[in-house]
This record gives C-alpha cells, structure tokens and sequence, in this order.
C-alpha cells in the first residue's frame, strides 16, 4: 500500500512532541531515536496485549485499549476525553449533512 | 609557580587542544612533578591541590590539580580547565599518575564554561575520582581531603569555580546522563561536562576519583567509563567526543601502569568511579582501541579476552557506579579476575543509551572480582530519589550485595546464552533477553534496531483449563438463560464452578440441562 502523504518523519515527529514537553528545540539524535524506540516499544506492546485481551472477547475493540490504560489517570482521562470529542465531532457533522439536505429538499 | 598557574589556564581554552594534550602528557609529567614541587605553594592558590608527591598522586583529581602542573606540560588545555572536558580527562590521569591535577580538566570539556580563571586546569578535568584528594586545600594530605565528598572536593579543590561549576555540571549530569553515560563525571566537572564528549575522558579520570561523582545512575556511568576511558586509555573513547586523544596518551600510561594504581587513585577518590575503571583501563587499553565503544567506555576488564571486552565497553555506557573504590583497590587484582569474567561486564544500563554507538552493547557491570557497587554509589542513588533519605549501614551492605548478585547472575545466564548462540562473545542481545524474558525488564536503545518478536506472557495449563471451564460456563448459562427458566439455579452453579474438576462437572450439567429442556418442551 502506497502511504500517500510523506509528511514529516516518525523522528521529527518524536522531536517536537519532546519540545513541546519541555526539551530543547534541537535534541540529540541519540536522544531522538531512544525516545522513539521508546515510544514503538510501548505501543507495540499495547496493541499485543489488548489483543490478547480482545481475542477473549472476540475481536479487539477501543474498550480494550481503555482498560489497559486504567491505571494511568491522566493517560484514561486524556482518552476519553479525546473519544467524546470525537463523538461530538460526529454529530455535529452529521447534523451538518442535514441542513444541507433539508435546505435542498425546501428549495 | 604562578607563571606556571596563570599560563596554563589561557592554553586550556580549547578542549579540542586538551585531546592534543594526551600525548604530550606522559612525557610531561616527570616533568610536572618537578614543578609540582615547587608549585605547590603556588598552585594550592588555584587548584588547591598542588600533589606533593606526583607519584603517590593517587586522586586522578584531575581538576584539583593545581596549574602547576599544567604549565611545565605541553598540555596547556588539558588539565587546565575543567571544561577541557574529556580529552583532557585522559592526559591528567595519566599524569595524574605524577599529579591528580590534570583530572580536572579532562573533566566535561563541554562545559568549557568552567571558568578559566580557575587556572588551575586540573579543576576542569574531572575530578571524579581523585578530586575528593584535591579539593583538600593542603595538597599534601591528598588522601584526607580526597575522602571528602567530591561535591565539596571539587569546589574546594577548583578553587572555587569548581564548585559553581560542580552545581552546574550536576543538573547538566542528570540531562546528559540519558545520552551520554559519561555525563556523570558533571559532578567531576562543574562546569557541565557535555557529558557525551566528557564521558570518555571523565570517566577515566573518574576512575581515579571514582567518586561521588556517580551521582546518578546515568552519570555514574559515564564517570565509570569515563574514568575507564581515561585510565584505559581511551580505548573506547570512541563517545563522539574529542576525548579520544586522552585514550592513546592513556595507554603507554596504561600498560605501563597497568599495575599501578596511577589510572586508579586510591579507592577513596572515587567510589564512584565505577570500580571497573582500573579493570578497564587495563583491558581497555588493548580494547578501547578496537572496541571505540561509542558508550560508556566501560573497558573491558580483561585485557586478554579483547573480544568480550569491546562487547562490554559498548555496554558500558551505562556502567553504574558501583565500580567506585573497590575497584580501584583491586585494579590490579581485577585484571586477574577480569579475564575470569568478561562477561560480568556487561551491566545493564537503562538509562544512558548510547544507540548509535553501541548497538550491541551490552551494560557493563564491572567486577573485579571484588564489590562491584559501593556505598557510595548507593548513597548516590538514593539522593536521586529522596535527599533527606538515610539509610542504615546494614542496609547498604545489603543493598550491595543484592546488585553484585544481580549482576553475577545477569552475566552468567547471558554467558550461557552466548554459549548457546555457539559464540563465544558475549553481546547485549543475550543480556536483554534474558532480562525481557526472566525479569521483565526492557531497556531501550540497546537492541540496535532488531526486529522485536512479540512473546504472550506464559500461561499454565491449569489456568488454561480454568478459562475453558468458565467459557463453557458463560454458554451454558446463556443457553439456558436463553431458553427457559427453570435451569436457573443450575446455571448460577455453574458460573461459580472455577475448577478444573468443576469441568466435568459443567459437562455434565450441560447435558442434563438440554435433556431436561428437550424433555420439557416436550
């Protein structure tokens, strides 16, 4: 599958969320490529285990995800922050569509 | 004297000029003990540390050693300043053997901040180890002082600027102590050592002082390995530093002193230092110059197995401090007891990673032999975590032995591990198998970007067995949920039976419950 956009590296990525966490606009390279070995490693690592969780249930879902990060306060109510407004954004696209569809019928 | 003072702290300017400095080193520093001599009473006015006794220097105080010095050696920049950094490191210990002075300014280069006007180019060099000696105003007593914490050694040693330099290093430290194993030494170099480039030098200048510069378990690695570098002559100086140079002056220094204690100063100078320094500087001398480990420097301990080593001072980049005196004291011992264990060398590191250097290093722990870990070093850590905290001396001599026992085992199951993979070198993917599988315990940046499979935790059979009984359960207590209401009660049963007899059990009710729904609808 051809990844359309090239958009910036997973290193310049993984560099400016260290600035915006406080690190120095230019980190070391070292630095960089640890921080983002962390970053795959925990990720992979989630995904393994909310597979296991989810094959027990049968297929893997966002709830899985949720209960992986339970114990993490900040990381449980980031997300679910992130989900209802993601669900807002649902609707209120959705009730977009039908203006335009109410405002065509009308005309 | 102080002509001698006032010069050599302007040439120190340039650290790269300290690398330079390394090879004129050794022949300076007979030159040096006779200025020392004479300088004493002058130098004691900038590095505080004027070495009476060139010889006997056995705090690599690199800073602490007084200009003196510095200005009859060609090495204007090396000792001179702290901020010489890691080149410099090399070159003092080696004449550190003659004098602690040059220590300092091997010290973080990168924090070439370190005020000049120290003069007293030792001060920049790290005085890991031997600073604590030379911060004593009276050079004479190098060994009382040297005790001393080196947090204070230095400032008192440096004359001052050491110590400013010290309380900047130290936060440098922690930053660096990430990337660079060697940052540690910042406690060595006030002058915040850039800890990657300090690293090589420091640590071994570290060695000598071993310190408390091993404040942090990042630094602390840095200072064991830069300690080992310095004294190993740089062999893995290869860190992205300058401080290579101090690797090749090391050398002769080394195989010369390979007995003597000059790249390691008196236990007292560093308990930080990682006690491996003076194994590795032996074994460092013949790997450093293969393995130019990118990471900590921690030299392998044993010269002959050169393979294991370059394995190891890869690893070390993150050699913990437990090399502190002990190893010192046991140098020599630890070339014999070197060879026995190249593996114990390899120490797991989780905090300095050096990922593009050491791919396959594997964390060095280094063991003489003897202890590994010192009080010091533990008292370190635990600053880290709490600086009010206190701990009983009982629990420190177990703290220690806990972690020799750690890495004795570490090393060994790595060893055999190597031995299955039908090598005879031991390298970080052992180690960090070992550890994910057995310990559960992952450390980043050393995998060198290999394909990570991904193992299911282990599960037992009996638990195996359980989840199938309750699977059935939850079916049977739908089906009869779904079915009728009479199967309540047995249902219920059911979902408690969590044994594996239980299983049979469920079967069984299973089947009367469908018989029983089969006879009631009809």
């Amino acid at each position: 599958m051809i990844n359309p956009s090239t958009g910036p590296s997973s290193k310049a990525k993984v560099q400016h969320m260290m600035y915006g966490f406080g690190d120095d606009p230019n980190p070391l390279p070292e630095t960089v490529t640890l921080v983002e070995e962390i970053v795959v490693e925990y990720v992979t690592d989630l995904a393994h285990k909310a597979q296991d969780i989810g094959s027990k249930r049968g297929k893997l879902s966002v709830e899985d995800f949720l209960f992986l990060i339970r114990k993490d306060l900040p990381k449980l109510n980031r997300c679910t922050e992130l989900l209802s407004m993601q669900e807002e954004l649902k609707q209120a696209r959705k009730a977009f569509e039908v203006d335009e569809d109410k405002l065509a019928t009308l005309e | 004297m102080d002509q001698q003072q006032p010069p050599p702290p302007t040439p120190n300017a340039p650290p790269p000029s300290s690398a330079v400095d390394p090879p004129p080193q050794p022949q300076p520093q007979p030159q040096i003990q006779q200025q020392t001599t004479p300088t004493p009473p002058s130098s004691t006015s900038s590095t505080a540390i004027p070495n009476p006794n060139p010889n006997p220097i056995p705090k690599p105080l690199p800073s602490a050693i007084p200009p003196p010095k510095q200005p009859p050696q060609p090495k204007p920049a090396l000792p001179s300043h702290q901020p010489r950094s890691a080149a410099a490191f090399s070159r003092p210990w080696q004449q550190h053997s003659a004098q602690f002075t040059h220590f300092s300014s091997s010290s973080p280069s990168a924090s070439s901040s370190p005020s000049p006007s120290l003069s007293s180019q030792p001060r920049g060099s790290i005085a890991l180890g031997v600073p604590s000696s030379h911060s004593g105003p009276s050079p004479p007593s190098p060994s009382p002082p040297q005790s001393t914490p080196f947090t204070g050694s230095f400032g008192h040693s440096f004359g001052g600027t050491s110590s400013s330099n010290v309380s900047q290093a130290r936060p440098m430290m922690r930053g660096i102590g990430m990337g660079s194993s060697v940052g540690s030494s910042s406690q060595m170099r006030p002058g915040g050592i850039s800890a990657q480039h300090q690293q090589r030098p420091l640590q071994s200048s570290l060695r000598p002082t071993s310190s408390p510069t091993s404040q942090s378990p990042s630094t602390q690695n840095f200072q064991g390995h830069g300690l080992m570098r310095v004294s190993a002559v740089g062999s893995s100086s290869s860190t992205p530093s300058t401080l290579q140079t101090p690797q090749s002056p090391n050398q002769p220094w080394l195989s010369s002193g390979a007995q003597g204690k000059p790249p390691l100063p008196p236990p007292w100078h560093r308990p930080q230092l990682r006690a491996h320094i003076p194994q590795q500087h032996h074994s460092l001398q013949t790997v450093s110059q293969q393995q130019h480990v990118s990471s900590p420097q921690v030299p392998p301990q044993n010269i002959s197995s050169i393979q294991q080593q370059e394995h190891f001072e890869q690893q070390f980049s993150q050699s913990r401090a437990s090399q502190s005196l002990p190893h010192q004291q046991q140098d020599s011992r630890s070339q014999g007891s070197a060879n026995q264990k190249p593996s114990s060398l390899a120490m797991v590191q989780p905090s300095t990673v050096q990922v593009t250097q050491n791919k396959a290093a594997i964390t060095e722990s280094d063991d003489s032999g003897g202890r590994i870990l010192s009080k010091r070093s533990i008292h370190d850590i635990v600053n880290q975590i709490d600086p009010s905290e206190k701990l009983d001396p009982e629990v420190e001599d177990i703290l220690v032995d806990i972690a020799e026992d750690f890495v004795d085992s570490i090393t060994t199951f790595g060893c055999s591990l190597a031995k299955h993979r039908k090598s005879d070198t031991l390298e970080a993917k052992d180690i960090l198998l070992h550890l994910e599988r057995n310990w559960n315990l992952t450390l980043p940046g050393f995998s060198g970007d290999e394909i990570k499979t991904y193992k299911k935790p282990i599960t037992n059979e009996v638990h195996k067995e359980r989840l199938a009984v309750i699977k059935k359960s939850i079916l049977a207590r739908e089906a009869a949920n779904a079915k009728h209401i009479i199967g309540q009660t047995a249902v219920n049963t059911k979902g408690n039976v969590g044994k594996a007899a239980a299983n049979i059990w469920v079967l069984q009710m299973l089947k009367y419950e469908k018989y029983h729904e089969a006879l009631f609808f009809f």
